[in-house]
């Protein structure tokens, strides 16, 4: 299959002059059309700067990255922050095709429809505005807006971290079911292994800016190499 | 049940009195207000003339009603000039940021530094009195304030996911300043414009009591007052009418900006 992104040598820094500190060194990954990629660290370990560094949104990096899909989008960790509270869930759902220049109002609100119908959403949630909504509902919002212009590769940052157990399984379940019914192609960030092993068959393991391990799901929570691993391994575990 | 906000129920209602007597008073009053009466020289207040009448004869309650007009205009105009034009301002900096943000924000300052009533003394001084140069007066010295709201606010939506998302999806800038965030940043900005209303008024007022306001043609309420204090012994009534207008136009906007911080407060 086709490569879908490519990343070799990828450094990053935050900061200017003096400030000015390394957060991703030498990150190289791949990811294949419609595999979903796990990467799993804890915060502080670079695994967003190295999501906003394939999106286009860092500008201080060295290295290579190549994305073979236009418009790749991204999935937030807080729904109450990614849906903007002024505006209803037809209005998120349809402002992404307005901004993709589709013009026709009818076939937009077709659009709309069907995706609110993907993501598990009834009709009378259209009219609705952010605050009148589930944190999960919100979540189903905010996956349909980056999922809508039909983008084949979505980052997922810590999409479930906010919610509670019951509700990480459904957006976990409606995830994989979206993946499959659109053919997509998924990173999946995290600090919670379980939730990556649900979803990912491979994984990269992040701290402090580096990928201490990447490999096959399976081989990396059977039989972990790096200490590091087993460590996150431990804690999960221990919870 | 929500807790009512009384506070934003009466400057409602006391603003909208305000409003109506102004307005009318822009097209319609009891007696002509500049109308003299040599019998009715300092009349008492009475059923006839309910605030009296001043040194010439002329009802004083038509004159409040005229100059309330007058002063409301302008405070309306200063608004929506000063308004509009921090409102452009200010979200551009806040959202743009860097080096011009710097720059136009270090002229506001330079704006700012100086009392604004005492710069707009200074501009009417050399562009001379009339309602438009108030006006433009003041409109222009009122920028930078609400440039430096509505800049802050800015400031602080644009670095949520919303705005991020948006940016994501390819939605253009200009849009999502104006149309993604702005909406957002409304309870704020009324709040500001009930404050700067309330400035706009009593700035108004003291620079025409100064003299150096609007013109006997159009009379606005701290015109009326320099007038009145003449023979505040005499028609103490006089004085009392425009002041009480005044207070009463003022502590209706105020008690509006009190009651949406409250509701902000609650979080709803």
């Amino acid at each position: 299959m086709a490569e879908l992104l490519s990343v070799s040598h990828l450094n990053s820094w935050y900061g200017r002059g003096k400030d000015r500190r390394q957060v991703l060194r030498d990150v190289s990954l791949t990811l294949e059309a419609g595999e979903t990629l796990g990467i799993v660290g804890e915060s502080g370990s670079g695994k967003s700067t190295l999501a906003r560094c394939i999106l286009g949104l860092e500008r201080d990096i060295q290295g290579t990255i190549q994305v073979n899909t236009p418009h790749p989008q991204m999935v937030f960790q807080d729904p109450y922050g990614s849906l903007n509270p002024a505006k209803t869930v037809a209005w998120i759902l349809e402002e992404p095709l307005r901004a993709a220049g589709l013009r026709d109002r009818g076939a937009r609100q077709a659009k709309v429809r069907e995706m609110l119908h993907l993501i598990g959403l009834e009709e009378e949630h259209l009219s609705r505005r952010p605050a009148q909504l589930s944190g999960g509902q919100r979540q189903r919002v905010a996956i349909g807006a980056a999922l809508i212009q039909g983008s084949k590769l979505v980052i997922l940052d810590e999409p479930v971290s906010a919610l509670d157990v019951t509700l990480q399984a459904q957006i976990l379940q409606l995830l994989a079911d979206l993946r499959t019914e659109l053919g997509l192609s998924c990173i999946l960030i995290s600090h919670d292994l379980t939730v990556v092993y649900q979803l990912c068959r491979r994984v990269a393991v992040m701290r402090s800016g580096v990928i201490v391990e990447q490999g096959d799901a399976d081989d990396i929570y059977d039989r972990p190499q790096h200490p590091y691993t087993r460590e996150l391994l431990a804690a999960c575990l221990s919870e | 049940m929500r807790r009512h906000n009384w506070y934003l129920r009466l400057g409602c209602l006391l603003t909208a009195v305000m409003v109506m007597f102004s307005l009318v008073g822009c097209f319609w009053t009891p007696y002509d207000p500049s109308a003299l009466s040599s019998t009715d020289r300092y009349a008492a207040p009475s059923l006839t003339h309910l605030f009296g009448c001043d040194s010439l004869g002329r009802d004083i309650f038509s004159r409040v009603m005229q100059g309330a007009g007058t002063t409301l205009s302008i405070a309306f105009a200063v608004l929506l000039l000063g308004g509009t034009a921090g409102l452009v301002i200010g979200a551009l900096c806040g959202y743009v940021g860097g080096a011009a943000d710097a720059l136009v924000m270090r002229l506001c300052d330079a704006v700012a530094a100086f009392p604004s009533i005492l710069l707009a003394l200074v501009v009417l001084a050399v562009t001379g009195p009339g309602k438009r140069n108030v006006i433009l007066a003041l409109g222009v010295l009122f920028i930078p304030s609400f440039a430096r709201l509505v800049r802050g606010e800015f400031l602080r939506q644009r670095e949520l996911d919303y705005v991020k998302a948006a940016r994501l999806a390819g939605v253009r800038e200009l849009r999502i300043v104006f149309v993604h965030i702005l909406p957002n940043t409304l309870p704020v900005l009324l709040s500001g414009v009930t404050i700067g209303f309330n400035n706009a008024v009593l700035a108004e007022a003291s620079m025409s009591y100064l003299g150096i306001g609007v013109t006997p043609q159009d009379p606005s309420l701290g015109y009326m007052l320099s007038e009145a204090q003449g023979f505040l012994m005499r028609a103490p009534w006089y004085t009392g009418a425009l002041a009480g207008t005044v207070i009463l136009l003022v502590l209706g906007a105020g008690l509006i900006g009190e009651g949406i911080r409250a509701r902000m407060g609650d979080g709803t």
